[in-house]
Formats: C-alpha cells, structure tokens, sequence
C-alpha cells in the first residue's frame, strides 16, 4: 500500500507539471491552449534531436526547453492576437478552435517529416529506497524537477514583482491596466514560461518512458482535466489535483484493474468538477 | 395573411432548396461511382449529427464536446439489442436515439444544475465521452472491445449499394433541418435566441433558461443517437473508432463553428465544405493532417461568425448602402 501511494505521489508530481502549464495560460489569457501537448512532443524532438547530434544530454534538454518557450512566444504572438481582441466567451471559443488547428499542424508535420521520433533519457543509477519503497532513479530525478519547478513558481508568483502583476492580471485584466500593467507583455512572458513547463514534461517523461510523436493529444486532455480539478489559473490546486488524480490512478490500477482505472480517474475528474467548479484551490 | 403566408415560405425555401438538391445529386454527379457516394455519405452523417450539436451547443450554449459518445450509445444500443435479444432493426433504433436522448439530457441536467459554464460543460462532456470509450473497450463480452462489433441484421442491401444509404441519410438530414426549423419558429425558437443573448435577462423575462437547455440536449441527442444507431445498421460493422472523438467531435465542432453557430443551414454547408476539403486533402498523404490544421486556423481567422453570419452582414451591409443611395429612405438601425 506504502509503495502504491508512493507511486501514486510521482506520478501525481507529473501530472501537476503537465496541468500547470495549461493553468497559467488560462488563468491569464482565458485561452485553453489546446496545442500544449503539442508543445510537449516539440520540445521533445528539438531535445531528441541534439542528443542524437552529439551534444550532451543537458544542454540538449536545456536546448529544447527553451525550444518549448519560443514556440509559446511565437504563437502569444501571431495566432494568438485576434484572440485577444475576443472577449468572454468568444475568446475561449476562438483560442480553443485556433489552438486545435495548430495541434493538427504541428503533430501533422512531425508526422511527415520524423514519423518515427522518440525521445527517451537514460538516468542511469540504481533503484533508490525512499520509506522502504525502492524507486527507479529516472523518476526520482522526474519528480525532484517537478517538484522543483513548482516550488520556484510558486516563489515567483508570491515573492516578486512581476508574479504579483501576474496575478493581478489573472484577477482582473482592466484593473492591472488600470494600475499601469501591460497584460499584452504578462501574457506573453506566460506563454513563454507554459512552453518551457511543457518542454520540461517532455523532459522528465523522457526520464520514465520514450516520449514518441503521437502523444501529444493524450497529453493535453491529461493537463486539461488536471488544471480544471485543481482549479484553473491555479498553480498549486494544478500541483495538488495531479497529486491526487496520481493516488487515485495507482490505487485503482493496483486493486481493480487498468481499464476500469481511467474510468474512475475520469469519474473523479467529473466529480471534482461537478461537486467545484472552481477546482480545488481555484477562486 | 399574406404577409405571415411569405414568413412561412421563406422558412421552408431553404429546406426544401437543401431536400431537391439531395433528391437529384445521385443522377447529376455521383450514382455510378461508389467511392464518391461513400464520400457524399459520410458527409451527410457528418451534417447530420451536426444538426444535433447546432441545436445543443449552437441554440442554448452548452459545449457538448461529447457528439461521438452519444452516437457511440445510440450505435451500441441498437447493435448489442440486436445482437443479444435479436431485436428488429425499429427496436433497435429507437432504443438507441431513446437511451442516447436520455443520456444526453442527464447531462444537460448536471450541467445546468450545477450551472456549469460553457467551458466547463465541455470539459464534463469530454471526460464523458473518454469514459465512455473505455467502456466500450472494456466491456468485450458485450461489445467486443477494439475488434468491432457486427450488426446483425443490418440492411445489407443498403450496405452493397451505398446509394441506399445516401437516400437514408439525406431523408435524415432534411427531417432534422424541419425539427431545427419548426423549433426555431415556436415559443422553443424565441426562448432559445433570448438564453443565448443574454441568459440573465431570459431569466428574469420569466423564460425557464434550465428547462428549455434540457430540452435541446433532449433533442439534439436523440438526432445524434439516431444517426449513430442508423449508421450501425447501414454500415453493418462499428468499432469504438467508428465514434471516436478525433472522428465526430472534431469535425463536427469545425464545420459548425464554420457553417455558423445556431443557423439553419451552417451544418449542411459546413459539412458540404468539409467534404470537398477532405477528399482533396486524401491525396496529400501524409500532409493530410497538417492540411487539415491550417485550414482549421485559416477559416476561423477569416469567418469567426461562421459563414452565413458573415455573408448575411456582408449583404446587409451591400443593401443598406445602396439604400442610403435613395433619399427617401430613412437611415435603418441595426
């Protein structure tokens, strides 16, 4: 049961990574941004890419990490501006629709050109006995990053001046300008940051299992679920949902079995949903 | 009289403009080629579970990202009914368009009750529909899982010939766009276009926003269960990809969108689109989807209303000028 749980918490820490991303766009732009997966499979080739050119696996991940980030700048903006210029729920509509069509673009692309990419990183080191519990060392390092990166956002967003504005946008995108906050640049700098959130997913998930180039859908449905149970616009609830979402899928592929497993992992998401709209920790 | 004599004419040209165009396409273009009818078919089922989405997501704004799921329920029904119990092909049809309405309204009832958003609806749809797809993968012993499930006592004839299953589904989508029409122009019409302006003001103006939200989910789901269950029994074999999300919901969403939410006509001419793209696309090969995409981000840069929106604004526009030309005429507000 230790180990179950246990298992379920690393997991879980992946799942948060993966719903933070899509969360602060969100919470930003109003956009849900159906091309994070897609963000993800990206960064993963970009990475992919350098470690079969040579260059060390660091640099290379550091290399498609910041591939993730511009591809989040170049969308912010070019197809992202006449979004913006929606409002309500037009602009979700819009974002939502335009998004998809560049998800099809950029995984019909890969599939053209690099059909058989895989990115899979090789930790090597033995099994690590954490509570008794021995975890393989690809996803400890996985989750130390995660968790990592979510304590420094949250650091961010509380401790400096541009987390607050950023804040202050996602709670109400008049008023920040009203105080001499450009929203147009916060929501670019968080495109930026949510692309190189999914290039790190792309990297920690190399860390446990190949990252292939048709995982893209799968993975934005995933962040999807997990920043709307956590609350969207919420970087802890996205945290606390995957955490969540993580045990639920441990224990019920452990005690009943993997296909009933995603049922109950979407029955709780629903249930979630309908019991708080607002997510966990969302406002 | 004869002015409410012209009302009615003007609601019903277009649908029977759509009906005689369907009646002589097979003779002008398409009867002897079976590869073409399929395409045409396909496109017909695609406007016709259209017609259902427009008339949920389209009328009352409830995001219903789960079109492929409740056609899945609606083609399930009917198979496994007649798999097991050896119900005829009515039975079976009418059990699935029956459970699919009843599923689809159960849905619209949570999500009104918890007076869930759009985006919100959608997300509770879509996980719907992934949930329901593992059921079906799952359930083998009923529904054989990825293999794909046989309709026994499918119509083989319209099978073999596909031009039956053209004349079927065009009938289909001509009786859907008269249910579309018919609510439109009832007291269901005006409750529809107040909750979609402005859903506060429909309340307090005494319109029931809740009942007549499930009351469009009711029908909208028994038009996308009916197609799925006819689809089952024309085409004789289903597979959960039959119904996948990738396969209904996404196309559906876009030609919609395209068409123009909540129009009469916006499905049949999104889909009519949608077809021509598609076959051009096919032989792209493996810049299929990539085709695809752009097109997807092309024309919703170009018609963000949708095309009869836009070409309706776009000849409003062209009247009132050459209106204003003539002196006499008063200025028209909008």
């Amino acid at each position: 049961m230790k180990a179950v749980i246990l298992d379920g918490i690393l997991l879980g820490l992946a799942f948060g990574l993966l719903g933070v991303g899509l969360t602060l766009v969100y919470g930003l732009g109003g956009v849900l941004n159906l091309a994070h997966g897609a963000f993800v499979v990206v960064a993963a080739m970009v990475t992919s890419h350098f470690i079969s050119a040579g260059q060390p696996t660091a640099l290379a991940a550091a290399i498609g990490v910041l591939a993730g980030a511009g591809a989040g700048v170049a969308v912010d903006l070019t197809l992202m501006q006449p979004v913006y210029r929606q409002r309500g729920e037009h602009r979700t509509l819009l974002g939502l629709l335009l998004t998809l069509g560049l998800a099809f673009v950029i995984e019909g692309l890969l599939n053209w050109r690099n059909p058989s990419g895989a990115l899979y990183i090789d930790v090597s080191g033995n099994p690590v006995h954490i509570l008794g519990v021995a975890e393989s060392a690809g996803s400890l390092w996985a989750s130390a990053i995660a968790l990592a990166t979510g304590a420094v956002l949250v650091a961010f967003l509380a401790g400096t001046t541009f987390g607050r504005a950023v804040r202050s946008v996602i709670q109400d995108e008049t008023g920040a300008r009203l105080i001499g906050i450009s929203p147009a640049r916060v929501r670019t700098v968080i495109f930026a940051l949510s692309g190189g959130l999914a290039g790190l997913v792309a990297i920690t998930r190399a860390m446990t299992a190949p990252v292939t180039i048709n995982v893209g859908f799968d993975l934005t449905i995933f962040a999807l679920i997990v920043a709307v149970v956590g609350g969207l616009g919420s970087v802890g609830g996205a945290f606390l949902a995957g955490i969540l979402l993580g045990i639920v899928n441990t224990v019920s592929a452990y005690y009943i079995g993997q296909y009933i497993t995603t049922i109950v992992l979407l029955g709780a998401a629903a249930l979630t949903i309908l019991i708080r709209p607002r997510g966990l920790l969302g406002r | 009289m004869g002015r409410r004599a012209a009302d009615i004419a003007r609601a019903i040209l277009p649908i029977a403009a759509t009906a005689a165009v369907l009646a002589v396409l097979p003779q002008v273009w398409f009867a002897d080629s079976t590869y073409t009818t399929g395409l045409v078919v396909d496109a017909l089922f695609l406007a016709a579970y259209g017609v259902g989405f427009n008339l949920i997501f389209g009328s009352t704004n409830q995001l219903f990202l789960c079109v492929g799921a409740l056609a899945s329920v609606g083609g399930y029904s009917a198979a496994i009914l007649a798999d097991k119990q050896s119900v005829p092909i009515i039975g079976g049809v009418a059990a699935g368009t029956a459970i699919a309405a009843a599923v689809g309204g159960i849905l619209s009832w949570v999500a009104v009750r918890r007076s869930l958003t759009v985006i919100f609806t959608g997300i509770v749809t879509l996980v719907f529909s992934l949930a329901f797809e593992n059921l079906v993968l799952g359930k083998r012993d009923l529904t054989n899982g990825d293999t794909g499930l046989i309709v026994t006592g499918a119509a083989t004839r319209l099978a073999d010939t596909r031009l039956g299953g053209y004349y079927l589904f065009a009938a289909v989508v001509v009786a859907f766009l008269i249910v579309f029409r018919a609510l439109q122009l009832s007291h269901v019409g005006w409750a529809f276009r107040s909750l979609r302006d402005d859903e506060l003001a429909a309340e307090l103006a005494g319109v029931a926003v809740a009942r007549y939200r499930i009351y469009a989910a009711v029908v909208g789901s028994a038009m996308i269960g009916l197609t799925g269950a006819l689809y089952a029994y024309s085409d004789g074999f289903i597979t959960p990809a039959t119904y996948a999300f990738d396969q209904i919901d996404v196309p559906v969403l876009v030609l919609v969108a395209f068409g123009g939410l909540g129009t009469l006509l916006g499905p049949v001419i999104g889909a009519t689109v949608f077809g021509f793209v598609d076959h051009a696309l096919t032989t792209r090969g493996q810049l299929r989807e990539a085709l695809y995409g752009a097109f997807i981000i092309v024309i919703f840069l170009g018609f963000r209303q949708g095309v009869i929106p836009t070409a309706t604004a776009l000849a409003r526009r062209l009247g009132r000028r050459r209106r204003s030309r003539t002196p006499v005429a008063p200025p028209q507000p909008d």
